[in-house]
């Protein structure tokens, strides 16, 4: 029957293996070299030339800052906001998505336009009024006072509206309508199964976007309990200067959700952009 | 809105309008007496020095020891955020009770602008008492005829020298005038075999955001008899650097990093590099003792006044807080400075205590580091940072200009440059002043 | 039909597009009346004062740095982003079918998605004058150890690396997705013309890549534009940090704001970086943008 062809490389593929390989490995070098530093003694940090890999490991560095930092407390933060503002955004994108694709009616176009232009002006242009209307809602230094800035994306709406134009066909909906399905009906039991993939990628999309993000939480999150991860590291100190050891320690902790996280959404990601409208 | 916050004087006086009032007032009365003590009062402690957390704790544990149903949480973050988070707080009104930890120049506006509580009598009692605090941490705790702040400790500065170094470079006592700064750094200074300084003779604040450049050169402008900004007659503001002391200052910087080469700007600077033997000698505040005893416990240093006089930057306990939460924090303002309380501040973070009547020889004898700060002549000067709103504005804009020109080999040489830069960094400042109606004659 | 179709896209539009009003269209509004006003957060009253703070903005030599110093940082981003993450995404392209491929694209796109703050404070290690690997390694080449956080221009270029190093992995994937699309009718049809592969790529895969060329580069300029957060642990003057500062429009913006109480002065600035990213993401649409496909 058919056997398998074996697929021989080529010394122009191995080269290209080899220089991949190294890029590869010297692209995450510095998140290992991290990773390292965390087990090192204090003395051992401060060394000349600094060593790649421990001498004398020690978990020290890491039961401190359990211990004396609320790291648990931000990683949970982290993990709400991210989850809270990934959903709140896929609902809207994919709701304000498809009623602007499909239902042509008086101003919707410029309703779109008007966020196309909204979605490249950078967050951190109106970051300060809506600093002060967070103020006034009382919700700072509280979940939904990072959500306020987190809520919708730009870039979602027009994503959704992308694939619903181009992979929903209206002949799929208005035979639904024939049939006398309601619009609930056609826009949940048609519309978002077929929008999966898309919704899949803006999921993840939206969710590191939160996860990321550094200039809103530093700005509406003043006391320490309420600090999300990249604010709790960056304003990370315990002493009178930073203890480069505590701090890799955190870092390394917090390495590991995003990477995990990452290993497993990969596909995702990656089957989500190649289904939007980029391959045209 | 929490019940305690409620007057119970306005709850009174409503009740006195009807019988059924009345009634209903003394049922209330009874609640409110019951519930109010047992509910629990949360209030924070907001610092902008990290190395502080451990004394606040233990005032708080010791208060909460006493009252169980106090909460006392310590939040002590890098200095540029806290200056921050007090601003969006005390702006919003949304955060609590409060005891925040400032210096008057940054407590101005708030004190200007009504945000912070007024101490209450005994608390202002305490403070006005001339046998508790020198007239001058009065005066920086107070505003408008009211004591708002209780005074804490203070950053002062004084000369780090590395006793060995000394020794081995044939130095006996330290530099007494600032020529001699410039002549002790060149004898201490390390030098590798191309010429480059390996050991900085005299670690200067070269680089580094924010003001504190601008504050060091103050520092150093002060032996000179000079100030970056004076007061006039008419209670304003200028700008004066462009003066005998301003050119004299920063010609030394530049000589002392381009003709002498004793330090650069990308030597290892600051109190890490005096712990690691990178550096001879350097201007700092008290806190250094204690970061050396944590970090350097074996090196061999002592501190000295400088040449004229320093810089006293006094750090107080301000509240935000109503009802019950504001009398608690006070509470913690004044257990803060209970004797025992400043000999533990003094022995083990090592900010300099404001308050006089309290024997810290012990802490002095058992680490002579100490004794640069407290064993001044008598006409020892100080000064310290006019509390005006755009302050921070002003220091920021005069650091930048500095490190700018501090990196310029050719300024060293060129004495009417130096006075140029000087007249512009004038009127940089003088602009800021001016914009903020604060520019004096 | 159509009555409940209206019904029906309004009740759905509302509560998105209410959202969207109140969290996005509202603010940028209020940036833009705030930078006509003076306000110092703490008092009442926001005097009207015209285009008074764009005319100090311009004249003020902080603003001037951090806006010589954002461009320049965003722009260098760009430039070793676009080119690199190409002929990377290529070279991955060429193993797809390989068993590393998917080693290659997890490690490439790790740095992308790893939470921002722990990867600078990676960086700002290696970078360290006196503790860092990098002089460790330069030091084996015989090269001296450069103070790469201290001095003006290797700041910044610090910054650069540590931005491309953050968005290449991004980048690289968009442009394997790209040739994976490519029309092979296309590249076959220049093979049998005569050209050779180098050619191809050059002539056909990039000008069909120009779409997502132009997408990453919006995205990397606009996103360098914004660079704070690198900066902030990088080249900051919080505590941690006694290196230089290297001021960017964000650092400056939220400075005037919340450190010098100007609210009004740093809205004013807020505009301007406003302004520059629309400019310029519309040049780069005009330059890349084929005629007659709407993206």
């Amino acid at each position: 029957m058919n056997s398998h062809p074996v697929i021989k490389t080529t010394l122009s593929e191995r080269c290209i293996d080899v220089f991949l390989i190294v890029l590869s490995i010297g692209m995450v070098l510095p998140l290992i070299m991290l990773v390292a530093n965390a087990f090192k003694t204090p003395e051992e940090i401060l060394i000349w030339p600094p060593t790649l890999f421990p001498n004398d490991p020690i978990l020290s560095n890491f039961e401190k800052v359990l211990s004396k930092t609320p790291l648990l407390i931000w990683i949970w933060n982290s993990i709400c906001f991210a989850v809270l503002s990934t959903l709140s955004i896929v609902m809207t994108s994919a709701v304000a998505g498809y009623v602007l694709a499909k239902f042509k009616f008086f101003g919707f176009d410029f309703l779109f336009a008007i966020i196309l232009a909204t979605a490249i002006i950078p967050f951190e242009v109106y970051m300060i009024p809506l600093y002060f209307q967070a103020k006034s809602l009382g919700i700072l230094n509280s979940l939904w006072g990072l959500l306020l800035g987190y809520l919708v994306m730009s870039f979602g709406i027009f994503l959704i509206r992308q694939n619903v134009i181009q992979s929903i066909p209206d002949e799929f909906l208005e035979a639904a309508r024939i049939d006398g399905a309601g619009e609930f009906w056609v826009f949940f039991h048609i519309v978002i199964p077929l929008l999966r993939g898309p919704l899949a990628a803006l999921a993840v999309l939206a969710f590191f976007q939160a996860w990321t993000a550094f200039a809103w939480p530093m700005v509406v999150n003043t006391s320490k309990d309420a600090y999300t991860i990249e604010v709790g590291l960056a304003l990370f100190q315990t002493g009178f200067t930073v203890d480069l050891g505590l701090l890799s320690a955190a870092s390394a902790l917090v390495l590991i959700p995003s990477v995990t996280l990452f290993v497993f959404l990969r596909r995702n990601f990656v089957q989500g952009i190649a289904s939007t409208g980029l391959k045209e | 809105m929490k019940i305690s916050s409620i007057g119970r004087r306005q709850f009174a006086s409503f009740a006195l309008s009807s019988p059924l009032h009345k009634l209903l007032a003394a049922a209330g009365l009874t609640l409110l007496a019951g519930v109010a003590p047992a509910q629990a009062q949360k209030i924070s402690i907001w610092s902008g020095y990290p190395e502080m957390a451990p004394f606040y704790q233990r005032v708080a544990d010791q208060l909460k020891a006493k009252n169980p149903s106090l909460q006392f949480s310590i939040e002590a973050i890098p200095l540029r955020e806290h200056e921050k988070r007090v601003a969006l707080a005390l702006s919003s009104g949304s955060a609590g009770a409060l005891v925040i930890e400032m210096a008057p120049p940054t407590a101005n506006r708030y004190l200007s602008n009504n945000l912070l509580v007024k101490a209450p009598g005994n608390v202002a009692g305490f403070v006005t008492d001339t046998k508790n605090y020198a007239p001058f941490f009065i005066q920086g705790a107070s505003s408008g005829g009211g004591v708002f702040g209780v005074p804490l400790f203070r950053g002062q500065g004084a000369l780090f020298y590395n006793t060995d170094m000394f020794k081995a470079a044939g130095l006996s006592k330290p530099p007494a005038t600032m020529e001699e700064f410039s002549t002790y750094a060149e004898k201490l200074t390390k030098r590798d075999a191309s010429g480059k300084p390996t050991v900085s003779g005299w670690s200067m604040r070269l680089s580094g955001g924010g003001q504190g450049i601008a504050e060091k050169f103050w520092i150093n402008m002060f032996q000179y008899s000079g100030n970056l900004l004076t007061q006039g007659a008419d209670g304003k503001w200028r700008v004066t650097v462009a003066n005998e002391a301003g050119r004299k200052t920063l010609k030394q910087y530049l000589v002392n990093v381009h003709k002498l080469k004793v330090v650069t700007p990308e030597m290892p600077a600051d109190a890490d590099a005096f712990e690691r033997g990178q550096t001879a000698m350097f201007i700092r505040e008290s806190w250094v003792i204690g970061d050396i005893a944590q970090k350097a416990p074996k090196l061999n240093y002592a501190t000295a006044p400088l040449p004229r006089g320093t810089i006293g930057l006094p750090t107080n306990l301000y509240v935000s807080a109503k009802g019950a939460e504001a009398d608690a924090s006070w509470t913690f303002a004044m257990a803060a400075n209970e004797p025992d309380n400043l000999i533990w501040l003094l022995k083990n973070v090592g900010w300099l205590p404001n308050r006089q009547n309290v024997d810290y020889s012990p802490v002095i004898k058992s680490n002579p580091g100490f004794s640069g700060f407290v064993n001044y002549p008598k006409d020892h000067a100080f000064f310290s940072l006019p509390s005006i709103d755009p302050i921070e504005e002003i220091l920021t804009r005069v650091a930048s200009k500095l490190t700018a020109a501090f990196p310029k080999a050719g300024l060293a040489d060129d004495d009417k440059a130096i006075a140029a830069l000087l007249v512009e960094i004038e009127n940089e400042g003088n602009a800021i002043l001016n914009r903020e109606g604060l520019l004096g004659k | 039909m159509q009555r409940k179709k209206l019904i029906f896209a309004i009740l759905a539009l509302l509560p998105a597009m209410g959202i969207y009003f109140w969290v996005r269209l509202i603010p940028i509004g209020e940036t833009l009346r705030l930078s006509l006003h003076q306000w110092n957060i703490l008092s009442k009253n926001k005097p009207f004062v015209g285009l008074d703070n764009f005319r100090e903005l311009f004249g003020d030599p902080l603003f001037l740095e951090s806006l010589f110093n954002t461009t320049i940082i965003a722009f260098g981003v760009l430039l070793i982003t676009i080119p690199s993450s190409l002929f990377i995404a290529y070279l991955v392209f060429q193993r797809t079918r390989s068993r590393f491929a998917g080693f290659y694209e997890t490690t490439l796109f790790l740095p992308h998605v790893v939470s921002l703050v722990p990867a600078a404070m990676a960086w700002k290690w290696i970078f360290d004058a006196r503790l860092g690997p990098l002089n460790a390694a330069l030091g084996w080449f015989g090269i001296e150890p450069k103070a790469w956080l201290f001095d003006p221009v290797l700041s910044i270029f610090c910054i650069i690396f540590l931005c491309s190093w953050q968005m290449l992995g991004y980048a690289v994937l968009i442009y394997i997705i790209g040739f994976k699309n490519l029309p092979l009718s296309l590249l076959e049809a220049a093979s049998l013309d005569g050209a050779s592969k180098r050619q191809a790529f050059w002539y056909v895969s990039i000008p069909l890549l120009k779409p997502i060329t132009l997408y990453v580069s919006v995205v990397t300029l606009v996103a360098g534009f914004n660079v704070y957060a690198q900066a902030f642990i990088l080249a900051s003057d919080s505590q941690g940090a006694p290196g230089r500062q290297v001021r960017t429009l964000v650092l400056d913006m939220l400075e005037n704001s919340f450190r010098n109480y100007r609210v009004g002065y740093a809205a004013s600035e807020a505009v301007v970086l406003m302004v520059i990213v629309l400019v310029l993401t519309l040049i780069q649409f005009r330059m890349l943008r084929e005629k007659g496909k709407s993206l």
